[in-house]
């Protein structure tokens, strides 16, 4: 009996880190492109057990994919139509509504750090009030001024290429299983099975990761949404629908969410500081939630990554390709370990080597038949 | 590149000689044109080895054209254990778990294979519950035959 192959060794795993990081800074250079991409594989990831479940019902792959993604479709058009003409309405009262959220923010840091200086000589020497709100105040004047033009042409150059999400989402419900059929038929036979076996897992990472990620998500904005309903602040579900979207960027995404809500509690509740301190509570609270049950609970579990290798890999990917980078990095980890480790194994099989070299020769044998003598 | 993806490989030929392979005899044609639509279909010339003794198993082979040998590891002569044509199939404990090939399978002559891969059927099994499971009733029953054909065989050797 043949022994079973060994595990990925560590030439795979630099193999893995390296193609990770190539991947990285080639994905940087076409954003436009992978950004609506993902998007298409998350609601790809979404809509699946819907067609699965009309599928099961007796209709056809093709008919379950139009039916699922023609809905999904009508439905974001609709959204889209309900709600641009009151985004368009009021943006002059958006702009007004950053500056007066930075400058309650302004105000609650110089309100804690004059609290602080009034319990700490040595704050008090330096004049760390004086110093930070003079940093502040040059960092937020005319904030939504300075950046509603680029904010506004981001959205311009990004709308076209996310809208492209909804209809690659359709095409992979649609020719999923026949595109693997398709790369499964250039494969030769000795390393047909170990490829299946390769496109099935790569399929199971990126099922487990994105369905995890949707999971999260829901939990993250249902416990942030309760926790600042308790608090008392206003539109809890959107602000924790927000800082959860947000917190698909590892870390900085976290940070930002966190600044977003407490920068909303300074403006909802300008005389009421320890609301604002609530709220950096109820984060470190939700942040401590997500590391010990929700992560594992939803993503955690699909893509076998050592913690260590995780976090390291999250410095590498900002590193490399900023936030995208840092978004991108632990799917396409997941995906490069898979296939190292896969691609690991055929290579590396003396026997799938020799099978195929026997093959080819059998065949050239037999193309070769009629023209011997 | 890209004529083979559109191509629909899904013919009413292949329909009509699935029908005849036993673990899905009990299938209605609108059923097996959804088992067909999982199949991967190889071709595989004589000589070739298609699967070694001891070998992770991924999927069931299901012979549609020629002729496939079943033998001990390397010894096609005298560790012939079968020889089956259209219609069989072999390797059908794949379906089921990992566990290692118990036998080399080569290919006698030139042969077209329809494989079923272990992954698809699970999936058969969560999104067409009642066609998976008149596959595994026959895949059962088939392995079950088999079964009693040994205890006979250790029987009659005892006595």
């Amino acid at each position: 009996m043949r022994p079973r192959a060994a595990h990925a060794g560590p030439v795979v795993w630099m193999g893995v880190i390296a193609a990770t990081c190539l991947l990285l800074v080639v994905f940087r250079a076409v954003l436009w492109l992978v950004v609506p991409f993902l998007a298409a594989l998350v609601i790809y990831y979404g809509l699946r057990p819907l067609a699965g479940r009309l599928v099961y019902a007796g209709l056809s792959i093709e008919t379950a994919a139009n039916v699922v993604s023609g809905t999904f479709i009508l439905a974001l058009a609709v959204a889209l139509t309900l709600l641009f003409p009151r985004l368009t309405a009021n943006a002059v009262q958006w702009q007004e509504s950053v500056n007066r959220y930075l400058d309650a923010g302004t105000g609650l840091l110089e309100q804690t750090l004059s609290s602080l200086e009034a319990r700490y000589a040595v704050l008090q020497k330096v004049q760390a009030a004086a110093s930070v709100r003079a940093q502040v105040e040059g960092l937020t004047d005319d904030f939504a001024q300075r950046h509603a033009g680029e904010f506004v042409m981001g959205l311009v150059t990004w709308l076209p290429s996310l809208l492209l999400a909804p209809f690659l989402a359709f095409f992979f419900l649609r020719d999923g299983r026949r595109f693997k059929r398709f790369l499964g038929r250039a494969v030769p036979n000795a390393y047909f099975e170990r490829t299946l076996y390769l496109l099935h897992e790569l399929d199971r990472t990126a099922h487990s990761y994105f369905q995890g990620l949707l999971k999260l998500t829901v939990l993250d904005a249902a416990a942030l949404a309760l926790g600042l309903a308790a608090l008392g602040m206003s539109a809890p579900v959107t602000l924790g629908l927000l800082t959860a979207v947000l917190a698909w960027v590892p870390y900085v995404g976290s940070i930002l969410g966190c600044a977003v809500v407490v920068l909303v509690a300074a403006a909802d509740f300008p005389n009421d500081p320890a609301i604002a301190y609530g709220t950096v509570a109820l984060f470190i609270l939700v942040r401590m939630l997500d590391d010990f049950f929700f992560m594992p609970m939803t993503i955690g579990r699909s893509l076998r990554i050592h913690p260590m290798l995780s976090v390291v890999m999250i410095f590498v990917g900002g590193a490399l390709a900023g936030v995208a980078g840092l978004m991108l990095v632990l799917p396409v980890l997941g995906v490069a370990m898979v296939v190292g480790e896969t691609l690991g194994r055929v290579v590396t099989d003396p026997r799938l080597r020799a099978r195929h070299a026997h093959a080819r020769r059998l065949r050239s044998r037999q193309a070769a038949l009629d023209l011997a003598g | 590149m890209f004529a083979g993806f559109m191509r629909q490989a899904e013919t009413p030929r292949r329909w009509r000689r699935l029908a005849g392979v036993r673990i899905f005899c009990d299938l209605k044609p609108r059923e097996l044109r959804i088992v067909d639509g999982l199949l991967h279909e190889r071709g595989y010339i004589a000589g070739e080895v298609i699967f070694d003794e001891g070998e992770e198993g991924q999927a069931l082979y299901i012979v549609l054209e020629g002729r496939v040998l079943i033998c001990r590891q390397g010894d096609p002569e005298s560790g012939r254990i079968a020889e089956l044509g259209a219609g069989e199939f072999f390797g059908d404990l794949a379906l089921l778990d990992d566990a290692p090939r118990a036998a080399q399978a080569r290919a006698l002559e030139a042969c077209r294979l329809a494989v079923f891969f272990r992954a698809d059927f699970m999936s058969l099994l969560d999104t067409h519950a009642a066609i998976a499971s008149r596959v595994s009733l026959r895949l059962a029953r088939y392995i079950g035959e088999r079964l009693r054909g040994m205890n006979r065989k250790v029987l009659g050797a005892a006595t």
